[in-house]
């Protein structure tokens, strides 16, 4: 029954690719992200680097002869607003999703994806995720349609502890503290699988509510109890600046070792406090000698890259060089072929290359280490504090194992 | 009673849904699902506000309760389990039920701000418990399935979706309907009324609160089921506080002392959504002004205001009433034009856009484009018009609302289709 079924399917899609064929198709970009609500900030520093990209891959002649259209479609940060805007995509004639600010949103659409192609052989559609670093996505949920162009705990955690050693700011007992869901709780396990190589010990580890505690000081009481030199943390937003900050006050002589420091407002916001303390990102303007890319984006969008745009810039530019290798002849666009293509691609960012592990789509990339220092070169949030790269950790040091749970089925080639 | 002519609007409504969607895009269709969807889920959660008086700030408990339900069925289902892919629902009705008689039993035994505040609390335990509960409710990025076909249809496309939709929403809400009419319906009217009477009257008034709570629970884990199957997945964040405000809000919009309102509110805010939120970053701020303006001038809601029409159409002079509505509405036009104008032209000149271009600038403030026109920011002008739009909708607005409150003083209702002190129903959309 379904064999038939998907059988029709495929013929009316055949169909209508051949009452098509004649024209040159514009390769079209979706951005389902979140431009309303309480992930807004986030959401919005994608988009803008997904268009910065797009503008780039356009300026360059854009692809299969037609300039590369992108659209932006408001998830409002809800996974069922986001199925919605997917299938509002579709219906456009979107062939590639990007999105970042969120795993759960990156969960919804990776599913609606596969289900999509499984549904529609032949108008394939693909999804770019740019910050969704739950480990499922590229595990139990991996699948061909789906490329994760960004970190995950294990290797920002793994970037982390190597740099903080070599810079003698490791020392040997180690503290974690994460919020209790699933990031949380990879980057916990991360910390734990890290001590052996560190050369550490975890001391004592706290999972607490995500985003709901307003003292931290019992939290840090604990910390002191436990005497650590370095604390782990993937704590972001108000856990992380919260928890920063109650360390300050009660005179913590610890190293803080995070993810989501470069958050906007966290190093204004922190002050002081935040000096001395590490974390592991995908990218970081004062990483690399030359300024050529943080200036290229300041020139268009009038700020140069700040927290994830980087990296998502970084996305783009691989996915232009993907569609440089091929040429279809100004027919159909073939979601299959970019993806394939895609795999094949080594992009060279300003700090190091970047290529897609074809077992699981995880891209395999550096990881930059870097620490809060005064005087920076490239200032955060309009303070005189910035981030100083400790080292940049090479992508095949940084990488981890292809998850077991990750049973990826290839298209037919 | 229902009369000739009610029963042919619902009969006429009921040809548009069935036969009007085959010929709408996927998005369109898709849209559609969602109304009937939240449709449900209000008239489901009116059942307390509306019959018993009871105001729920939890209901995304029952609605995420069912999707999960109706999920683990289809995963189930897609392991080979043999059941019936349009009776999926059925689950998220009977996770509801029985979710709804526990929390209704707690929740009920207080009445107004506590009973509000128990089912929020039981709302965010289920919030705060799902992330950690990886097995039932999938972490972050939440469960996952297919629907399988059944009996030769795919359930592969929107439409069949829809029609599936469709099919459990009427059922569903003809049973609210018929609910209403029953005498527990009346029951349920007379706890809104006063509820020492009716224990007076010698009905244990808990047990009923709590068969009405568990009722209006176990239909909205339909609808919840109803999104899952559209969806094929859910996270927790469908426990989230927002889903519970998102319902009441349509409710109040809709018009609560009214049937059929809830639908009116459900489908007026889904559409909203739909077709605004791509235009505009600012449509939330948007819905929230509707909202405030319908609480303001029309606590009765939408529905309420139709209603008090349609109650008044014998002594209505349409002739006399048409002029003076018609004037009401270009004065709320014009009043929301220069609204929108301000709120979009806020959002451009703060926008990251904006701030290259003034960065880039030679001189001064480049100017701006706005509904296709360029304008140009320090000229007076550009800031007179929102002003003019305002102001002129407003002297509308005014005169019109004092003739349409002398006609209905004349008719003998003071209290009017609106309050007396009434702007236009339909805020600036």
């Amino acid at each position: 029954m379904k064999r038939i079924a998907t059988t029709t399917i495929a013929a009316a899609g055949a169909l209508v690719a051949a009452a098509s064929a004649g024209h040159a198709e514009p390769l079209k970009i979706g951005i389902i992200e979140s431009l309303s609500g309480s992930q807004t900030s986030t959401g919005r520093l994608y988009a803008t680097a997904v268009e910065y990209g797009v503008d780039k891959i356009n300026e360059a002649g854009g692809f299969n002869g037609e300039p590369v259209q992108v659209t932006e479609y408001d998830n409002a940060g809800g996974a069922p607003e986001a199925a919605d805007k997917f299938r509002q995509a579709v219906a456009d004639g979107v062939d590639i999703i990007f999105q970042g600010a969120s795993s759960a949103i990156a969960g919804q659409l990776t599913e609606d994806v596969r289900k999509h192609n499984i549904r529609n052989p032949g108008k394939e559609v693909m999804f770019i995720n740019l910050g969704g670093e739950a480990m499922e996505l590229t595990g139990e949920k991996c699948q061909f349609y789906h490329f994760r162009f960004t970190t995950t705990a294990p290797m920002r955690v793994n970037a982390l502890v190597n740099a903080m050693k070599e810079a003698g700011d490791l020392g040997t007992k180690a503290y974690a503290i994460n919020q209790n869901y699933s990031w949380g709780q990879d980057v916990q396990a991360a910390v734990e699988a890290a001590a052996g190589e560190g050369g550490y010990e975890v001391v004592d580890e706290v999972l607490h509510d995500v985003n709901k505690i307003q003292d931290f000081a019992p939290f840090v009481a604990r910390i002191k109890a436990a005497a650590p030199d370095t604390v782990f943390t993937g704590n972001w937003s108000n856990d992380l600046l919260l928890l920063m900050k109650a360390a300050g006050d009660a005179g913590l002589d610890v190293t803080f070792a995070t993810a989501f420091l470069d958050q906007p407002g966290n190093i204004a916001n922190a002050g002081k406090t935040a000096l001395g303390h590490y974390i592991a990102n995908n990218y970081d303007n004062a990483a690399s000698e030359s300024d050529a890319f943080p200036q290229a984006y300041k020139q268009a969008t009038g700020h140069v890259p700040i927290f994830v745009e980087g990296h998502s810039a970084f996305a783009l530019a691989q996915l232009q060089q993907a569609l440089g290798t091929l040429d279809l002849g100004g027919g159909d666009i073939d979601v299959t072929k970019i993806a394939l293509a895609l795999e094949d691609t080594t992009y060279e960012t300003p700090v190091g290359p970047v290529t897609v592990r074809k077992e699981d789509h995880q891209t395999i990339r550096p990881v930059v280490v870097s620490k809060v220092v005064e005087n920076a070169k490239y200032p955060a949030d309009d303070t005189d504090m910035g981030f100083e790269t400790v080292k940049i950790v090479p992508a095949e040091e940084a990488i981890y194992p292809v998850q077991e749970s990750c049973d990826m089925q290839r298209p037919e080639e | 009673m229902a009369s000739m002519r009610t029963i042919l609007i619902l009969a006429a409504i009921l040809l548009l849904l069935v036969a009007v969607p085959p010929f709408l895009g996927i998005a369109w269709q898709n849209a559609l699902v969602n109304v009937l969807i939240a449709s449900l889920f209000a008239l489901a959660f009116n059942l307390l506000i509306g019959q018993a008086g009871l105001l729920s700030f939890g209901h995304a408990a029952y609605f995420g309760i069912g999707a999960f339900a109706a999920l683990h069925l289809m995963i189930a289902v897609e392991d080979g389990f043999d059941f019936p892919t349009p009776l999926l629902p059925v689950a998220g009705a009977a996770a509801g039920l029985l979710v709804g008689i526990v929390a209704g039993y707690f929740a009920t035994m207080r009445s107004g701000v506590y009973f509000a505040l128990v089912t929020l609390a039981i709302a965010e335990l289920f919030h705060s418990l799902a992330p950690h509960l990886q097995g039932v409710f999938g972490g972050e990025s939440g469960v996952s399935s297919m629907r399988m076909p059944w009996q030769g249809i795919v359930f592969g496309s929107i439409i069949e979706v829809y029609y599936l939709t469709l099919g459990w929403v009427l059922i569903c809400g003809l049973a609210l309907w018929t609910y209403t009419r029953t005498p527990f319906g009346r029951l349920t009217l007379a706890l809104r009324d006063n509820e020492q009477r009716v224990r007076f009257l010698g009905y244990d008034a808990h047990a009923a609160k709590v068969i009405v709570f568990a009722i209006s629970a176990m239909f909205s884990g339909v609808a919840g089921a109803l999104l899952a199957i559209s969806n094929e997945t859910a996270n927790y964040s469908l426990f989230a506080t927002d889903v519970s405000a998102q319902v009441v809000l349509q409710t109040f919009v809709g018009g609560s002392t009214v049937f059929f309102g809830p639908v009116v509110g459900a489908a007026a805010f889904t559409l909203f959504s739909f077709l605004v939120s791509d235009l505009t970053r600012s449509w939330v701020f948007y819905q929230g002004l509707i909202f405030v303006l319908v609480m303001l001038f029309a606590p009765t809601g939408i529905g309420g205001v139709v209603q008090f029409h349609a109650r008044h159409r014998r002594q209505l002079d349409r002739s006399r009433l048409a002029g003076p509505y018609a004037l009401a509405l270009l004065g709320g036009l014009l009043i929301a034009g220069g609204v929108v104008y301000l709120t979009e032209t806020v959002a451009v000149l703060f926008g990251q856009g904006y701030a290259v271009r003034m960065r880039d600038a030679v001189d001064g403030l480049p100017n701006y484009d706005l509904f296709g026109i360029s304008w140009n920011p320090v000229s007076i002008l550009t800031w007179l018009l929102p002003l003019v739009l305002v102001a002129v909708g407003g002297v509308i607005l005014v005169r019109a609302r004092r003739s349409i409150a002398g006609f209905w003083d004349r008719v003998g209702r003071s209290d009017g289709p609106v309050e007396t002190k009434a702007a236009a129903p339909g805020g600036p959309a």
